[in-house]
């Protein structure tokens, strides 16, 4: 073992310079340190042609595409519109009324209160509905909302699925007309 | 002339304070980060009282590690080893001082008018316009006492180390003036002079080159003096320091957009962004290899050497920031991790990993040679050494694991690709309290750590004399004045000259229409290969320019400004410059009234923007959650803008109409009584305290000024018009239920709240 290796091996020249003891080794730049050099260099040069010289593409044209093909989705789905008899029977499973409270209490207690008897937003279990009682008109104020009242359209957010759970949750708590069960 | 020896005794004292301070302030900065990082978890801690809630003590942090900690380290750092680079004591005691004492006089400044909500509303651009100025005055009697030091020195060759640290001066005394910009209204209160877009540009150019150039340009150069001294072997490459300090100091300039990568900001500084970030890495790593490899010969001595332990992990976790870093700016990977975790860990990786631990070693390594006195215990800096790393990868892994945890669940989407899966935000943060939590543990790891530190200096300094370093030096010493450049030589020489034509064919191919961008393309690629061919052909007259560059202070200063400068001259100036009309993507904002001003007024001083942002992004899933995504001309009367930059509650920017007045009224004064499981901090005194509208006569005409369009109220007309939509929010507030007299701050932040995303689609003659 050799109890001092201070010295630099011969093949190591240092600088002729010295400052206050420090000294300097030349030595080569290691080949993969210059090729990560080199080829983050190469990789900039084709991202900017890419990107802004023949561009398929812009954030914005991509996003309007996205956007419409969730659109086309969307309505593709709600082809089989839900009309009043079937939200009423979704009203009596407990399956959507379950899910549908669960939905409820994270999204809209907070305004209608989780005994959905009101607060900064209407009473939803008594007879008064301001924008239609009907499970169809209910659904359509949940879904596109009520904004210079400061209810937010809930369609986008929560999605068909989720909105009319959370009316077969609300219309639980009503009875239906003719008493269906 | 007598070839006289004499004694030059350096000025240690100063060395001493500003590690002490350091030392100090690094306690402070990370107590503060532990109670800003434990409120995440627990809203109680923010105690209902208006200067401890977060949105006034993160900046605090923030500002408390890099201006206070870290700037103390780096002042202490720069005088001890410029002073032995060069054989030179400082040279004014009397500037010393002050720079010590000035410093140290801002640090209280801003600690007390941070907590009292005085900010600017810019991310490590709080402090008020007069502390600014105080902050400038002090960085030039720093320069002025760094580069008279250099005109007196014995050396007459400038060492790598201080490259780093001329680089720092003007680069950081560059982006502070700029981002600092600002009209006051009153002695505590002023508007930047850029708004929107352009104010976004300025300060991420400011806050990236922040990190640049005061957390790691300095660093570097304390690296290149204290690395080698305490290894006692020889830098691993001179050739290596070369390259990558010209080619770090003029990338890093330019990758500041790539904190704005799929926002409103136009494609092309996005693309900017990202390549030269993608190109930043390998000049980082250039630092990263000269530091390790440095060591080489004597890893032995880390088993049993704290210092070299310190230094060998700080150099390491550089390198993984840094390796990060470009790994953030890829579009894909920033759009899952911007406004995330991610980011904090990142920014800690460097903070705690590079610089605590610089610091540390650095502290280590000095204490017995400034105090003459061996380090009271060698196992407790170990202990600290275990107790800093365990804490700071406990620290960074529970970071990456929230920020892509949240990050994945914010973007995920059910039902085919058309709704969200968890539209709740606040599933998205309880799914990441318990990495939050683990942060605060590892933070405390690490703060145990320093306190450690705390205690062996004290031991260590206890009853010890400060002694001075001296050295002897010949006075007719060669200074090599006989070889320095002149400013012939400075520019018409091969290096300089290709660099020069180079620079400028690109941003002929940048920016030029069809041809000029074509032969700019072909006239980048011609200059390189020429430069090439030159260089292995003139090795050495290459090579011998430089060697005289290194004796000529001045060119070698000027030659470094022309570097850093460029890439925000050409980032900035073009935004600057382009007609708004044109800057608006069809749509224009409409300005504020005056209270909707106040309004957002408080929002800046409550230090909102700390954790929402307003700022929706080119991306499905932003879209899905806040809406259509954000246009420029949505934020051009925003001084300053309030982009943000972390997402610790949800995007605001199209907040405005979603939800009632009242649900606002109830949310400030307790936001879990309509949004159950928030972390948000209670703000009753909003509906306590009353609006200043006295100062917005001065507000209005500064805005004004600024290219507002505002008419020229009266001071009548202006308390006319508050009036009016006070009242109609307060009926609105008490037909739901809530009273509250009309002149409270609450009524102008709902004013506020409820305008946000308001626009208007200016005519096309407008347009044009």
């Amino acid at each position: 073992m050799k109890p001092n290796n201070s010295t630099p091996p011969p093949e190591d020249p240092v600088r002729h310079h010295v400052y206050d003891g420090i000294q300097e080794y030349d030595k080569r730049l290691p080949n993969w340190w210059l090729l990560t050099f080199y080829g983050a260099i190469v990789f900039s040069i084709i991202y900017w042609l890419v990107t802004q010289h023949f561009p398929s593409s812009t954030d914005e044209s991509r996003l309007h595409a996205e956007m419409a093909a969730i659109e086309t989705a969307k309505l593709a789905s709600s082809s089989a519109t839900l009309d009043d008899a079937t939200l009423w029977k979704m009203s009596r499973n407990p399956a959507f009324v379950d899910a549908g409270k669960i939905t409820y209490n994270a999204t809209c207690a907070s305004c209608h209160n989780a005994a959905l008897t009101g607060g900064i937003g209407p009473n939803l279990l008594d007879e008064v509905w301001i924008h239609g009682g009907r499970p169809t008109e209910v659904l359509a104020t949940v879904t596109d909302g009520v904004l210079v009242k400061g209810m937010p359209g809930w369609g986008p957010v929560l999605g068909s699925q989720k909105v009319s759970e959370v009316v077969a949750f609300i219309m639980s708590r009503h009875d239906a007309p003719g008493g269906a069960k | 002339m007598s070839d006289r020896k004499i004694t030059l005794e350096y000025n240690d004292k100063v060395v001493r304070q500003f590690m002490l301070a350091s030392v100090l302030w690094g306690v402070v900065g990370m107590l503060v980060g532990m109670l800003v990082a434990s409120q995440l978890n627990y809203w109680r801690l923010n105690f209902n009282l208006p200067w401890l809630t977060f949105g006034r003590l993160r900046p605090l942090h923030t500002n408390a590690v890099i201006f206070a900690f870290v700037g103390n380290m780096m002042f202490a750092g720069v005088y001890y080893s410029t002073q032995r680079l060069v054989k030179a004591r400082l040279a004014s005691d009397f500037l010393s001082a002050l720079h010590f004492w000035g410093w140290q006089l801002i640090i209280v400044a801003a600690a007390i008018t941070l907590p009292l909500g005085f900010s600017r509303g810019k991310e490590y651009a709080e402090l008020i316009w007069p502390i600014d100025i105080a902050v400038a005055l002090i960085w030039v009697v720093f320069a002025v006492n760094f580069f008279w030091t250099l005109a007196r020195r014995h050396e007459r060759s400038l060492y790598v180390a201080i490259w780093f640290y001329i680089a720092t001066i003007i680069t950081v005394a560059m982006l502070y003036i700029v981002n600092h910009l600002s009209i006051p209204t009153s002695l505590l209160h002023s508007y930047p002079v850029f708004g929107g877009v352009q104010d976004a540009l300025v300060q991420w150019w400011y806050g990236h080159n922040a990190v640049a150039f005061f957390l790691t340009t300095p660093i570097l150069g304390i690296m290149y003096y204290f690395l080698p001294k305490a290894a006692e072997r020889p830098v691993y490459s001179y050739r290596l320091s070369v390259i990558h300090f010209w080619s770090l100091v003029f990338v890093y300039i330019w990758a500041g957009p790539h904190h704005l990568l799929n926002t409103a900001l136009p494609g092309w500084l996005q693309a900017l962004g990202v390549t030269f970030s993608v190109m930043l890495w390998a000049p980082s790593w250039g630092g990263m290899l000269n530091g390790l490899l440095t060591l080489r010969g004597a890893w032995h001595r880390l088993r049993t050497d704290p210092v070299l332990k310190f230094f060998a992990a700080a150099v390491t976790f550089y390198g993984m920031a840094t390796f990060e870093g470009p790994l953030l700016s890829i579009k894909p990977v920033n759009a899952l991790a911007h406004y995330t975790d991610w980011i904090i860990g990142h920014v800690h990786a460097g903070a705690l990993g590079w610089n605590g631990f610089m610091a540390a070693g650095m502290f280590y390594w000095l204490t017995p040679r400034l105090w003459n006195r061996p380090l009271f215990s060698q196992g407790l800096a170990n202990l600290h050494f275990w107790l800093g790393t365990v804490g700071i990868l406990l620290y960074v892994a529970a970071m990456w694991t929230s920020g892509i945890t949240q990050g994945l669940m914010l973007n995920a989407t059910t039902e085919h690709g058309t709704v969200l899966a968890y539209p709740n935000f606040i599933d998205t943060l309880n799914a990441i309290r318990p990495m939050m939590l683990f942060r605060v543990v590892g933070g405390g790891l690490y703060l145990v750590g320093w306190m450690l530190l705390v205690y062996n200096l004290y031991r260590t300094l206890r009853g010890a004399r400060p002694v001075n370093g001296t050295v002897e030096v010949f006075l007719s010493e060669k200074t090599g004045a006989d070889e320095r450049l002149g400013v012939g030589g400075m520019l018409l020489n091969p290096p300089v000259v290709f660099s020069v034509l180079g620079t400028l064919s690109a941003c002929a191919w940048l920016f030029g229409g069809d041809f000029l961008k074509l032969a700019g393309l072909f006239g980048t690629a011609f200059f390189v290969i020429l430069a090439w061919v030159h260089f292995e052909a003139r090795k050495h007259q290459w090579g011998a320019w430089y060697d005289r560059l290194l004796v000529s202070v001045m060119p070698f200063t000027v030659l470094t400004f022309v570097a850093v400068a460029a890439g925000g001259l050409i980032q900035i100036i073009p935004t600057t410059l382009v007609n708004r009309a044109e800057n608006i993507e069809d749509r224009r904002q409409i300005p504020y009234t005056p209270l909707e001003l106040a309004g957002r007024d408080l929002y800046v001083s409550e230090g909102c923007y700390n954790c929402h942002s307003q700022m929706i992004r080119t991306l499905v899933p932003d879209v899905l959650r806040y809406g259509d995504y954000s246009r420029l001309g949505e934020s051009i009367y925003d001084y300053p803008h309030q982009w943000g930059s972390k997402r610790t509650g949800p995007d605001l920017a199209r907040v405005g109409g979603k939800y009632p007045a009242v649900w606002h009224y109830r949310h400030m004064e307790d936001p879990r009584s309509v949004s159950a499981g928030s972390n948000m901090p209670n703000y009753p005194w909003l509906l306590a305290q009353k609006t200043d509208v006295a100062a917005l006569s001065a507000k209005l005409s500064v805005q004004r000024m600024l290219g507002v369009p505002y008419p020229r109220w009266t001071d009548a007309e202006i308390v006319e018009n508050v009036g009016r939509q006070e009242q109609a929010i307060v009926a609105d507030l008490r037909a739901s239920g809530a009273s509250v007299p009309p002149d409270r701050e609450i009524v102008a932040l709902i004013a506020y709240l409820q305008t946000l995303g308001r626009s208007e689609t200016p005519p096309k003659a407008a347009a044009r």
